[in-house]
């Protein structure tokens, strides 16, 4: 067939077209912050930015910037008074002497970003909201010690025993939660029973104020600006949906203002698409994807730019105890035993994060340095325990299988896991990947055998880690795991008013957790984040949200 | 051989000669020197697969935290993973299950497709809307949630991989063997064979087939690299072949996220993904010009 | 004609139907609810949900009256993001996936159609291992880490191109190529084996012994009838590229439908996934239909009785 010459020309000039276009990318400038600006990526559209119903931690960083409780966190994590004049206890008679009835004054030039007062009222309505059952709040339940509080929020019941209140029903318990403005500056709630962490649960966002005008004009819009009225340092002029969120400075705040105009929240999904970002100065700080730590500390000029805070946060592996083999707290110690977690941290993640052989992280009060070191590596040892337990040389021990939501992170630790068990204790174990919600309820239903899981904090204190994970009836027992020394302790430390003797029952109760092992502890998280030198004044705590420093963003500025 | 205007030949009205032309195309592709290159990649990567035991310098999932992201050295000759595994080891037996599936899902695309789409070409009407309506429900099927429900209904093994892959993946070798087969079955050289008694079948097989394999080959050729990332992607929640078995799939999506760091890690299992579907497009356009009487 | 283009729209109430009942049969088959969670919530709370939502009723009634509303034009609240309504959220994402989706499917039938009829007419040149070097190479890579090589050269190397987000121009150059480039790739050889199965014809051949000029030859004969496999094949690509790409999307952190329908299935929010699915199915049925259409346009000796 002969040429067409029409064709193969244009074809050439296309061809030229693109391959000159190339020639042309002469090397063109970075984009730039403006001034006082700080961009940072959320890495993902929070789901909701409604105080009263947020339950993550990307919502959480939105709404600390906008609102204000009535305390709040220092980086040491005690409490603070922020809205309230000061933080109550038994001296300032802001707690009863029983511990059950809460006093809280608030200042009175505290405003909205409307020029609005913010009134002890706002607070009622806004604890009444997150309580409410039609609302169905995902942190409700952390509130249930408040007089009045769990019957007002479990009105329709648990899904086993629905019950079918009506309106007047519902009205009358709503009016029976123990939650009062007794004037402007005045809120006073009334426990049920005592208990000692309920000052740092009104330092969470759940209890933020929120306007009950503007909540009932625009319904579930209230959360879009320029609706989205708070009390905080900054407030929300733009949310462009699966995009970015822009705050901006309120200059109706009534604090101290903050020195940042402008703070742009960016949803980058894709790990790598974040740290490009922030290579091509689109973003002022960005997670590390893993695999690049070893290279980053190496590099003289990223060493500047490295931020790494501790988190409260615990990665252990967990078994379901009410089955073989893992129901035989030997063996349980053994494979606690054969875990060079050392290694795991030293090598496999290039040192970021912290060995952890004890459940309670560092950083939260209670952390015992020197619990569970009869488990620190030891071949020997563990072959031994397991020998005892019966099963010499892993000989006789069920095939087991190992549950994970796949990421590619846990994929590491899982194969880590796996070598060791083989390495060390010649048993082989069978990995199954799973989808994450497939996983989650797996585990939820108890139909796990051996999985690994983390948990964080809410709040620092042990309160927030034994009961719900190891008492008999906690919530997240999901290990099956029951001793009743344990229940009978942990219940003494809930009752406990004295700060002292509390943390000494604490340290007790997790003492047995981990001779009992129904999990294994192996690291503490650590957050490894690249932050641009011009940022000045970042506060990290081990318990922020999504982004570090984010309790104290109106204290950055850019130089 | 002489050859008539419409396209019917000798064979035509000998019935005991019909398997000459596949037999024919056969011959003339042995003769093609690029399609040869092509499959002779395809049997070495075979024969890789199947001897990988005895080809990797190392054991693939042995675990070596000494020796972790390494770079291309004379130990490791493309360098090491995350968990310090000898990736050339891994890319030998990753070869096993990435041209397992990449050769077994188009084979079942193939049996799913062509006769669906013949059948919805060639009878038309009611029997075509029907079939290709099917088709349609098939492809806008969330197939992300029948995965995850095979996955915790029969276990994640590489038989529910080729399951879940070829339940979905034919649509496209339907709709075109349909498309080539509407628009071949009016042509004089059909209409001539139909006019001399032909059955269905046979007018599939012997006329509208061979004339519209080219594009449903190459659309094949494509699904190769596809299947083997799907692989990759459907790891992730479970289905084929579990960590730490190697895949070539999983290694460029496990390499991935060090990509910055470590660009090596990506760039084998791509490169071995790259020759194999290069082979498959040598083969294949082999096969199209072998199958096409006129071509030569 | 037009019989038969109404006759095929009806058609797509049973079709959406049979899909919208098999979702929501898997759906809810799928282990694993909207409130799962790493940290387990407490019973009453779920209770709270699953009241809110119409969970706590019989799941038939939950699909007759998803039915009914879907007819009504409301596709309920999305279970992730509780402020949002379904419809409000697909009508947000739709304009960015389908401007996206139409500038890609452009330069996929651009860059897919002059270089396979170009590989055809120069069989066996250089031309033709050009277009087969790049379907290869481009089919092996992977479309995420296709796209971060761009964001490694054109972002992080050259500062040329915003890594990613949606609202400007440039920020659409990147996707828009990673999106095309697969698809265009297939387009190119698609349409060079059947460009080369026409050019076989025996009446083309007449045509050049007519002594035809190479024009008349390409346009009246060659590309009309090479036009068919190109035809099938654009269909679902149309579908996939205007319904989007969730490993582009993610990747370029594009606020489209991709990345929207998979977070959904992700977090099993009911209402998107349902939402989305017959979206992707109403696109796909269109699609299809107008191909069909065309079919008889390119060759009116295609009939559909």
């Amino acid at each position: 067939m002969p040429m067409n010459k029409s064709l193969s020309k244009s074809v050439m000039v296309a061809a030229l077209l693109a391959f000159s276009f190339l020639l042309a990318c002469a090397p063109g400038a970075a984009p730039q912050a403006a001034k006082q600006e700080l961009r940072a990526n959320l890495a993902a559209e929070p789901e909701t930015i409604d105080p009263n119903k947020a339950a993550f931690s990307t919502q959480v960083t939105v709404i600390k910037q906008v609102f204000q409780g009535l305390l709040s966190f220092n980086q040491d994590l005690t409490l603070k008074a922020v809205v309230a004049k000061e933080v109550p206890s038994v001296k300032n008679k802001g707690i009863s002497e029983d511990g059950l009835v809460y006093t809280f004054k608030l200042r009175d030039d505290v405003k909205w970003s409307d020029g609005q007062k913010v009134t002890a009222k706002d607070f009622e309505y806004s604890i009444k909201r997150l309580l409410d059952p039609a609302l169905a709040a995902q942190y409700a339940s952390f509130y249930h010690d408040i007089k009045g509080a769990k019957e007002y929020n479990t009105a329709l019941g648990t899904p086993k025993e629905p019950k079918k209140p009506d309106e007047a029903t519902l009205k009358s318990l709503r009016g029976g939660v123990a939650v009062k403005a007794t004037d402007d500056t005045t809120l006073q709630i009334t426990l049920a029973r005592p208990r000692n962490t309920f000052l740092q649960l009104m330092a969470l966002w759940a209890t933020y104020p929120v306007r009950q005008d503007i909540v009932e004009r625009f319904g579930a819009k209230w959360t879009e600006p320029p609706n989205y009225i708070g009390n905080g340092p900054f407030k929300l002029t733009e949310w462009v949906h699966q995009d970015h969120i822009t705050l901006e400075a309120n200059p109706n705040y009534w604090g101290t203002k903050p020195k940042l105009q402008k703070i742009v929240l960016r949803m980058f999904t894709d790990l790598n698409a974040e740290y490009a970002a922030y290579l091509n100065n689109e973003l002022d700080m960005t997670r590390v994807p893993p695999g690049n730590e070893k290279q980053i500390i190496a590099d003289a000029q990223f060493k500047t730019q490295l931020l790494r805070n501790n988190e409260m946060v615990t990665l252990a592996f967990q078994f379901n105890i009410a089955k073989p083999p893992f129901d035989n707290a030997l063996v349980r110690r053994a494979i606690a035993t054969a875990i060079d977690r050392e290694t795991f941290i030293d090598k496999v993640r290039s040192g970021v994060g912290r060995v952890a052989y004890a459940w309670i992280p560092s950083g939260m009060p209670g952390h015992q340095p020197d619990l569970g070191k009869q488990y620190k590596f030891d071949v020997a040892k563990a072959k031994k325990l397991l020998s005892d337990a019966g099963y010499p040389e892993g000989k006789g021990l069920p095939l087991t299988s190992f549950q994970y939501a796949d990421t590619s992170g846990n994929r590491v630790i899982a194969q880590f896991l796996q070598g060791q068990m083989k390495d060390n204790l010649g048993i082989t174990v069978n990995l199954e990947p799973m989808e994450t919600k497939a996983f989650q309820q797996l585990v939820g239903q108890k139909k796990f055998q051996w999985s690994f899981f983390f948990w964080g904090a809410d709040y620092p204190d042990p309160d927030n880690w034994l009961p719900e994970v190891f008492g008999t009836d906690g919530g997240n027992n999901l290990t099956q795991y029951s001793n009743p020394k344990l229940d009978d302790v942990l219940k003494k430390a809930a009752a406990e008013l004295d700060e002292k003797k509390r943390l000494t029952l604490w340290a007790e109760a997790e003492k047995i957790v981990i001779d009992d092992s129904p999990v294994v502890p192996v690291a503490y998280r650590e957050r490894f984040f690249l932050i641009k030198p011009t940022v000045k004044g970042l506060k990290t705590t081990s318990m922020d949200a999504t982004l570090p420093g984010d309790w104290f963003y109106a204290e950055v500025s850019r130089g | 051989m002489p050859r008539p205007i419409n396209g019917i030949t000798e064979a035509d009205r000998l019935p005991r000669r019909h398997p000459s032309l596949w037999r024919d195309a056969g011959r003339r592709l042995l003769r093609n020197r690029l399609a040869m290159a092509g499959g002779i990649i395809v049997l070495a990567m075979v024969l890789i697969a199947l001897l990988a035991d005895v080809l990797s310098p190392y054991d693939p999932i042995k675990q070596n935290y000494n020796a972790i992201l390494e770079a291309p050295s004379l130990r490791h000759l493309v360098g090491t993973d995350a968990l310090g595994r000898d990736a050339l080891s891994r890319l030998v037996h990753g070869a096993r299950t990435s041209m397992t599936v990449g050769i077994f899902t188009q084979l079942i695309v193939l049996a799913i497709g062509l006769p669906l789409g013949a059948l919805a070409g060639y009878g038309g009407g009611r029997t075509d809307n029907l079939l290709m309506r099917f088709t349609d429900i098939v492809y806008a099927f969330p197939e992300l949630l029948m995965v995850i429900l095979l996955q915790t209904i029969f276990g994640g093994s590489i038989y529910m991989l080729f399951l879940a892959i070829g339940l979905v993946a034919w649509t496209n070798v339907a709709r075109l063997t349909r498309g080539q087969i509407l628009s071949l079955k009016e042509r004089e050289f059909v209409l001539a064979a139909r006019a001399m008694g032909a059955t269905g079948a046979v007018i599939i097989w012997r006329h509208l087939l061979p004339n519209s394999l080219g594009p449903i080959i190459v659309t094949v050729t494509f699904g190769v690299p596809r299947a083997i990332f799907l692989e990759a992607a459907l790891s992730y929640i479970g289905i084929g072949v579990k960590p730490p078995t190697p895949s070539w799939g999983t290694m460029v999506q496990d390499g991935y996220g060090a990509i910055f760091s470590f660009p090596h890690l990506v760039a084998f299992p791509a490169l071995a993904i790259a020759l194999v579907m290069l082979a498959f497009t040598f083969l294949g356009d082999g096969l199209r010009d072998a199958l096409d009487p006129r071509g030569r | 004609m037009s019989q038969y283009i109404l006759r095929r729209l009806l058609w797509l109430i049973p079709v959406l139907l049979t899909l919208s009942f098999i979702t929501f049969a898997l759906m809810h088959l799928v282990p694993g609810g909207p409130w799962d969670r790493e940290k387990q919530l407490p019973p009453a709370v779920v209770e709270n949900l699953n009241r809110k939502y119409g969970l706590d009723r019989p799941v038939w009634l939950q699909y007759l009256s998803f039915v009914a509303n879907t007819l009504r034009g409301d596709l309920g609240i999305s279970y992730v993001h509780q402020d949002r309504s379904v419809t409000d959220i697909i009508l947000n994402a739709l304009p960015i996936t389908a401007t996206l989706g139409l500038l890609a499917l452009i330069l996929t039938v651009a860059l897919g159609l002059s270089l396979g009829t170009a590989a055809a007419f120069h069989q066996n040149s250089w031309l033709d291992y050009i277009c087969v070097f790049y379907a290869t190479s481009f089919a092996s890579i992977p479309g995420f880490v296709l796209g971060i090589l761009m964001v490694i050269i054109f972002s992080v190397t050259l500062h040329l191109l915003p890594t990613g987000g949606w609202g400007t121009p440039e920020k659409l150059i990147m996707p828009v190529i990673a999106l095309a480039s697969i698809p265009a790739a297939v387009l190119a050889r698609v349409t060079r084996a059947s460009t080369l199965e026409v050019l076989h014809q025996d009446y083309i051949r007449t045509a050049h012994a007519k002594g035809l000029s190479q024009h008349i030859i390409l346009y009246r004969h060659t590309l009309k009838n090479a036009l068919i496999p190109v035809l099938t094949l654009l269909g679902p690509e149309v579908a996939y590229l205007v319904s989007g790409s969730f490993i582009i999307e993610n990747l370029f952190s594009i606020p489209g439908m991709g990345r929207l329908f998979v977070q959904g299935v992700f977090a099993r929010d009911y209402g998107l996934i349902m939402g989305t699915v017959l979206f992707y199915a109403f696109v796909v049925a269109v699609a299809n239909l107008v191909i069909d259409v065309l079919y008889g346009v390119v060759d009116p000796r295609i009939r559909y009785d």
